[in-house]
């Protein structure tokens, strides 16, 4: 493979992380065949370098037909199958500089049959899926991070661990060698005819708005249950709880008080719809003081790290959680990092308002007064019925208060997101800001 | 899974913050009244915070410490209050999991007397350690060589009454200096470089380089078989070891300095202290005259393409005043250590804050100047809080209590019994822990504390200042310290008052012509630069930096 053609492939893809930077050079680090009789498969580790002198490694899959190239070889359903068939047979294969081993989870029945159609879903920021004849799911991590991946990592905690809301976990493959050591990808159980929680609540908000809030208290509950069983291990260092240090609330204060301060320092002026909060990120900070004043910080634990509606999928009779990579910006090592399940919660309940501004905004539903209030208020009343108390601060006062800061948080960020990204949806975080603010003007 | 937490990055100490922590004050992982490596690991979420890129760690060796660990009695163990190796490895393995780097220090210099080879050496000398250390029948040579710990030591060379001959030491008489004649010494310090490179550790902070050979009419200092040595220490290095990083000690002048850091684009140490410029920070602030920061910038020779200054204003050492006049040092002397007690050896023995008698401006002053500089900046545990120092305590453990965490008992620093700590925490009413703490100042905007962090996180925002170039604008005004920062696209223009008093300033910057100055910190627009002087005024020990923009 010349290394113009690997540098014009890689950096076209839209797993290409790294848009900005130039790259000097690229080679193959690695590769195993997956097939030697024709057209040929293989997999192989292309590192790329970059001017700064940093590097990227990426997996890829390729064909060989007739001695021709084609690289986008995941997009041939027969390569594509060559990779789970590994996974059913715990295939070893052995490179230059390392394996590559698949391996399949024991007990895994959708292993067992010849699978007919696979076909590419939504391309991700990270990584490509297959899904097969609506079965199985296979998701390949293409830039590869030294560690195991969290996805991989906690679906085989949660089952274990007899956690049901997830898409079982079918296989995996990973590397193992001198360049790095990193998780390739993961085989899942494809949930049929499921429905996002995002879709499902532009949808529900409007025409059944009721029967919606009883599926957010289930999906509380669902998450409560999700973090027990996160937390159920003390013998596994990945996953025992932990006591964070005295000073973590004071750590998440300042970052959260100094992300507010650059925020309002870059706030523009002329635009209305930041008017509701324009000049009050004094009080915003008083706010968060407020909050923080003598706090405790509950547990620390390994948590879902991305969590919103478009995380869980309605899947007829319950919901199904989604994807444990965490935030793809952040590295590996970040993502697996323990935090409060709080961080978790607040994430969700961020994305409450997002529903009801766009479902009712942006969709013309007819949606109840106080719809979001109300879907805050069954979730969380889900959630406290499962979550195992020892995890969150203790008493009420203090999980509403961390809760809140966290909200802030994530407020803040979206604030900075939307203005960049689409001012049109920048209302959402002004009222979630504006909200924290009221609120406590009405405590004092 | 092999665990890889950084991309390459060959030049990542250049733009690099350093921390440098007292491991025995930081944080007591264990109940023992000392701090440990358990007790680093539960505050790598601060240090990450904080923002520094890499954590210096004073000698962890096992030792009789009777030089604060530069003592060394075993390079392949740890000292047990700190924990074993096993426990370094996996504070080493969490920290990069963090983006956090750690070089440690090693001693290659000399080893404690109470180390095997050195008691092999004198009780067997025709034994294979026989000629491991420098000895001598008589105490005639090397005389031109000074003694650096004039307070306590009489003489470089000390009698051992048990091989009835004397042996050749430049610090303690407790710390024999090893033989670097013999090629087995040599081949024994490469294998304890590559005992803890294999561990994963990112560098190291080679103490008192300029010391290993020894030449009879010479000062016995920056030899060049010395450097021979050092270079082939940097070849293992670059040959299996990538992106770890050789910061020599070698408290010199600079244009004695920069040969540490080797020929072409490199070969010897990565990075080198530089040590006469802080006096001369202190000197400048003290005068309300920024000239001696001018001459010893213009004194700096260029260093090598890959190469950089290790830059601070405190550290666990004295503040060294070997690098100065001796008119120079008398001024220092009267005016930072006023009781005799601060003084030790050539230097004045106290903490940033207290040096400053703590007044917050001086100490912002000075940390921007640090920053502002060619190199990178080398903090030291405590001075990001503003903690004081103990000139009642011996030697130099006055600056080295316990980090203050908390208002709480033991500063929050152990859960031990008071009298069971190392040292006690500072309790005076102005830098005592109930008033200077961590806690208190992450949950207040104005400390000193968040202050440092943004500072931190602005630096690093902007490679200019580890890769630039320096460009001295010396103004009419003495008492205004300006410079400007060039890399690639990014120019930033640094300006700083180092008087009491508030100051206007005319800065030609003709070159600037068409610019717009944008205050880094607040990114306030100032008045684009025209072909006439360039005015500013500031406040009493004010700064400025701005980054100079093209106006479109």
């Amino acid at each position: 493979m010349d290394e113009q053609t690997l540098i014009d492939y890689v950096t076209r893809q839209r797993w290409y992380g790294s848009k900005s930077r130039t790259v000097l050079h690229a080679h193959v680090l690695d590769s195993v065949v997956l097939r030697t009789a024709e057209p040929q498969f293989a997999l192989a580790l292309v590192e790329l370098g970059y001017e700064t002198g940093s590097h990227d490694i990426y997996q890829l899959l390729y064909a060989l037909r007739d001695g021709e190239l084609e690289l986008d070889g995941l997009d041939e359903p027969q390569l594509a199958r060559e990779l789970v068939s590994a996974m059913r047979s715990g295939l070893t294969l052995q490179g230059a500089d390392g394996i590559v081993e698949f391996r399949p989870v024991e007990g895994f029945a959708g292993l067992g049959r010849e699978l007919s159609e696979a076909r590419p879903v939504g391309a991700e920021q990270s990584n490509t899926s297959i899904v097969f004849d609506d079965e199985l799911i296979l998701k390949a991590f293409r830039r590869l991070e030294a560690g195991i991946n969290p996805e991989l990592e906690i679906l085989r905690f949660l089952t274990e661990n007899g956690f049901a809301n997830i898409a079982p976990l079918g296989g995996w493959y990973q590397y193992s060698g001198g360049p790095v050591g990193a998780t390739l990808g993961i085989l899942q159980e494809f949930v049929r005819g499921g429905v996002d929680g995002w879709d499902l609540a532009l949808e529900e908000i409007g025409s059944a708005p009721d029967a919606f809030l009883a599926r957010l208290r289930r999906l509380g509950a669902v998450t409560g249950t999700m973090h027990a069983t996160l937390a159920s291990d003390p013998n596994d260092p990945s996953f025992c709880p932990e006591t964070p240090s005295v000073e973590a609330l004071g750590l998440l204060t300042a970052t959260v008080d100094e992300e507010i301060e650059r925020m309002f320092v870059d706030l523009p002026d002329d635009d209305e719809r930041i008017a509701p909060i324009f000049g009050r990120g004094e009080e915003v900070r008083e706010q968060l003081r407020m909050l923080t004043h003598a706090g405790s910080a509950g547990k620390s634990i390994r948590t879902h790290g991305d969590y919103h509606l478009g995380q869980a999928l309605w899947a007829g009779d319950d919901w199904v959680i989604l994807d444990f990579e965490g935030e793809p910006a952040r590295s590996l090592a970040e993502r697996r990092r323990k935090r409060s399940p709080l961080r978790d919660v607040a994430g969700m309940l961020r994305s409450f308002a997002y529903a009801a501004t766009v479902a009712s905004v942006m969709r013309g539903a007819d949606m109840p007064d106080g719809w979001e209030e109300r879907a805050r208020e069954q979730f969380l009343a889900g959630y406290f019925e499962t979550i195992d108390p020892a995890l969150l601060p203790s008493g009420q006062v203090a999980i509403e208060r961390l809760l809140a800061v966290y909200e802030l948080e994530k407020a803040v960020y979206e604030l900075r997101y939307e203005l960049d990204n689409r001012p049109e949806w920048v209302g959402i975080p002004v009222a979630g800001i504006q909200r924290l603010i009221e609120q406590a003007a009405a405590t004092r | 899974m092999s665990e890889q937490w950084f991309e390459r990055d060959p030049q990542w100490f250049k733009r690099a913050v350093f921390y440098e922590i007292h491991i025995r004050g930081f944080f007591d992982g264990n109940d023992d009244g000392s701090g440990d490596f358990r007790g680093l690991i539960d505050k790598l979420d601060y240090l990450q915070w904080l923002g520094v890129d890499c954590v210096w760690l004073l000698p962890m060796y096992q030792s009789p410490l009777k030089d604060g660990g530069y003592d060394i009695a075993d390079f392949f163990t740890t000292h047990p209050d700190y924990g074993t190796v096993d426990d370094f490895k996996e504070f080493v393995d969490q920290a990069h999991q963090r983006g956090i780097r750690v070089i440690a220090d090693l001693v290659m210099n000399h080893t404690s007397s109470e180390h095997p080879w050195f008691q092999e050496s004198r009780t067997d000398p025709s034994g294979p350690k026989g000629d491991w250390y420098v000895w001598s029948d008589t105490d005639e040579l090397y005389r031109d060589a000074r003694i650096i710990f004039i307070d306590s030591e009489p003489s470089n060379w000390t009698f051992d009454p048990v091989r009835g001959q004397y042996y050749w030491h430049r610090f303690f008489h407790h710390q024999p200096d090893l033989n670097y004649e013999n090629p087995e010494v040599q081949e024994a310090m490469l294998n304890v470089l590559r005992f803890w490179l294999d561990l994963g550790i990112d560098g190291f902070r080679l103490d008192a380089v300029p010391y290993l050979y020894e030449e009879d009419g010479t000062n016995c200092e920056n030899l060049p078989r010395t450097h021979e040595y050092l270079k082939r220490v940097r070849a293992e290095v670059d040959a299996r070891y990538p992106d770890r990083v050789l910061l020599a000690e070698a408290n010199q002048w600079p244009e004695d300095v920069v040969a540490y850091m080797g020929d072409g684009d490199g070969d010897e140490c990565h990075m080198a202290f530089h040590f006469p410029v802080m006096p001369r920070m202190f000197m400048a602030v003290r005068r309300e005259d920024a000239t001696p920061m001018y001459e010893i910038l213009d004194r700096t020779p260029p260093i090598p393409r890959n190469a950089q200054w290790g830059l601070f204003l405190r550290n666990h050492d004295e503040l060294t005043l070997e690098m100065v006049t001796d008119e120079e040092r008398d001024y220092m002397y009267e005016e930072y250590a006023k009781d005799p007690r601060m003084k030790i050896n050539l230097g004045i023995r106290r903490r940033l804050a207290p040096l400053l008698e703590g007044g917050r401006d001086e100490i912002e002053l000075m940390h921007a100047i640090l920053f502002s500089l060619p190199g990178s900046p080398v903090l030291y545990y405590g001075d990001e809080i503003g903690m004081g120092d103990n000139v009642y305590l011996g030697d130099r453990d006055g600056v080295r209590t316990p980090m203050q965490w908390t208002g709480d008992r033991n500063a929050g620093f152990s859960r031990a019994d008071w009298a069971q700590l190392y040292l006690q925490p500072l309790m005076d009413p102005v830098y005592g822990y109930q008033s200077v703490n961590i806690e208190a100042q992450l949950r207040t905007p104005t400390s000193l504390l968040r202050w440092v962090h943004r500072f931190i996180a602005l630096r690093k925002e902007h490679p200019v200042f580890g890769l630039g170039t320096y460009e001295p604008l010396r103004p009419e005004n003495p008492r205004i310290f300006a410079h400007i920062r060039r890399w690639e696209e990014d120019i930033v223009l640094c300006v700083h008052n180092v008087a009491r008093s508030a100051q206007a300033v005319e800065l030609n910057l003709s070159d600037f012509d068409g610019m717009v100055p944008e205050e880094m910190l607040g990114r306030t627009r100032f008045p684009a630069i025209g072909e006439l002087p360039y005015l500013l005024t500031f406040a009493p020990r004010g700064f400025f930096w701005f980054q100079l923009r093209k106006e479109h």
